[in-house]
């Protein structure tokens, strides 16, 4: 079952002069783990604004073609309708916090929701632990570092227990040992919840191999669609600027000088370590 | 760096922070009311001297002598008026009398400075934030309060960024006469205007993202209980209130000049 489809979705921002997303049509199934890339400026934030009706009911401008995200049309259902069922993850973890405790900020969306204070205390400490920052509750947003505070973003939309949960870049502030920290979360949230995940990443290095699913985007269309495996592999993919995973890339630079590695194109250096480590070992 | 340091919100615990904000408030206001209803010299010095115990167990006595120390410029003009007025009304003469009675018009003052400033000092900004969202004020007011004590030191900051990353570039700020100055900081205040309109949008975006406006009832993750020493404190403002109107009232308050 289809949780996000979107028929040739077309929009333009109030005073643009092309559509930043351009007939995206696009399926995201329930409890998938996908994976959105493209270069810079090809219309991911966009879309991600779509899927939660910001666009059009913060942004206006001209939407064309129809989108519906978990049984809502996005036109007739207002952002705060959509948010029990689509939590979105802004880039920028200071601009989306701003309570004075980081406690009183994972309860802020129910709070607006009106939830009784002794099931909001519970949801709030549900969200804090999984995201493991239960002991700092009682900061406040400035006092902790960018990846705490990602953290506290994923949190707060975590509370709001969201069928999905898109992330707009989490962790473009971070170092790469956190970025993966997070991804990790992420990925549990995704198998031990089944929380349909839709993440827009560059870092094709650190989220591909947990991708079920990857499209990719490339000036507001869609280029490529399906299996992260077989997508990763093509030579277009590269030339538009996608960061393929240097595993999978060096998997097609070996296979293509004759070594006979296993049929499963790697995604990550796990991946491809396994596979060398099979090769030796049948020789 | 340590210009802004002061603007951050730091949490700080004590049993008069603890206190609940709005009985502290009352307590303010009976302060106010009584200070109004006394003109005699000795019930002011009172009410001076209550709130010292207040100050030194919430240790904010530095703060609290910074605060008086602002408020006595003004003061000493009000004693300075007082005196002056009554020196040329009473055929000048200046007696005992008319001595204590400005020094009694400036101590009210004073006594007015010194209970707000004590709430200010011994009250968080989130405490304070709680207790404006748990009365009748509607909560955007309440939320745009918060938001900015969160902000302005982040906005802060980012102004430091601009003035030091325009004078790399040659910007001379303290170049020029007044005007010339004022002009300089144009294309530091442009950058920082600019940042604070997309900050704000990105802001308003996430708010929308979590349900903002989803009902009218909005609860709340905190609630503000009365402790034992929220009774307490609005006991003692009781009784400071029932006292000060039955000496109103009923006994003559001596003033200091007659003894002598
Ligand atoms: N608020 C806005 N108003 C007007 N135009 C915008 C707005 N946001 C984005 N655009 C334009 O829409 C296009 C797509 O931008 P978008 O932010 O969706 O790209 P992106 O893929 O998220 O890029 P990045 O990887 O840099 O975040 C760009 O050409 C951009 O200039
Ligand atoms: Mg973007």
């Amino acid at each position: 079952m289809a949780v996000i489809e979107t028929k040739n979705l077309t929009y333009t921002y109030p005073g643009g002069t092309k559509p930043s997303i351009n007939s995206v049509s696009i399926k995201v199934e329930k409890g998938e783990f996908v994976l959105i890339t493209g270069p810079s400026g090809c219309g991911k934030t966009t879309l991600c604004r779509c899927f939660n009706g910001l666009i059009p009911h913060f942004y206006q401008g001209e939407l064309k073609g129809e989108i519906t995200v978990a049984d809502m049309d996005t036109a007739t259902h207002e952002t705060h309708a959509m948010a029990k069922s689509v939590g979105l993850v802004f880039q920028n973890p200071e601009n989306q916090l701003f309570a004075l405790s980081i406690e009183k900020d994972v309860a802020f969306g129910l709070e607006n929701l009106g939830m009784p204070r002794e099931e909001m205390r519970e949801r709030v400490d549900w969200a804090l632990k999984l995201t493991d920052i239960y002991d700092l509750r009682e900061r406040s947003p400035h006092e902790v570092s960018g990846g705490q505070q990602q953290r506290v973003a994923i949190a707060a939309v975590l509370a709001m227990q969201p069928e999905i949960i898109v992330l707009d870049e989490p962790t473009s502030f971070l170092d790469p040992l956190s970025a993966e920290k997070i991804f990790e979360v992420i990925h549990e949230l995704n198998k031990k919840l089944g929380i349909t995940v839709v993440l827009v990443e560059h870092r094709l290095d650190l989220t591909a191999k947990y991708a079920d699913h990857i499209i990719i985007m490339d000036e507001g269309k869609v280029c490529f669609d399906g299996n992260p495996r077989e997508i990763l592999s093509t030579e277009e993919t590269r030339l538009i600027g996608v960061g393929i995973p240097k595993a999978t890339l060096l998997y097609h630079i070996l296979q293509k000088e004759g070594v006979k590695l296993g049929d499963v194109t790697p995604l990550s250096s796990e991946e491809l370590a396994k596979l060398l480590q099979e090769a030796f070992e049948t020789k | 760096m340590s210009v802004f340091d002061g603007l951050k919100f730091r949490r700080v615990y004590s049993p008069i922070h603890n206190l609940d904000p709005r009985i502290k408030f009352v307590y303010v206001c009976a302060v106010f009311v009584v200070a109004i209803i006394f003109s005699e010299i000795l019930p002011l010095i009172a009410l001076f001297l209550m709130p010292i115990p207040f100050v030194l167990l919430a240790g904010v006595q530095k703060e609290w002598l910074r605060s008086l120390r602002g408020a006595a410029f003004l003061a000493g003009f009000i004693f300075i008026v007082n005196i002056a007025s009554n020196f040329f009304t009473s055929g000048y003469v200046l007696t005992a009398g008319a001595v204590e009675t400005s020094a009694a018009m400036t101590l009210r003052f004073v006594v007015l400075v010194e209970s707000f400033s004590v709430f200010f000092l011994t009250t968080s900004p989130d405490h304070l934030g709680l207790a404006l969202e748990q009365t009748r004020v509607p909560y955007e007011f309440a939320f745009a309060f918060t938001t900015a004590v969160r902000f302005v030191p982040v906005l802060a900051e980012e102004a430091q960024t601009i003035m030091d990353a325009q004078k790399a570039r040659g910007l001379e700020l303290e170049k020029g006469g007044f005007l010339k100055r004022i002009r300089n900081y144009v294309p530091v205040l442009i950058p920082l205007i600019v940042s604070a309109i997309r900050r704000s949008l990105e802001l308003a975006e996430a708010m929308e993202s979590r349900a903002w406006g989803a009902t009218k009832k909005r609860t709340n993750l905190y609630a503000l209980k009365l402790h034992r020493g929220d009774f307490a404190l609005l006991a003692i403002t009781i009784g400071v209130l029932v006292v000060a109107i039955y000496v109103r009232l009923y006994v003559p308050v001596p003033a200091i000049s007659q003894f002598l």
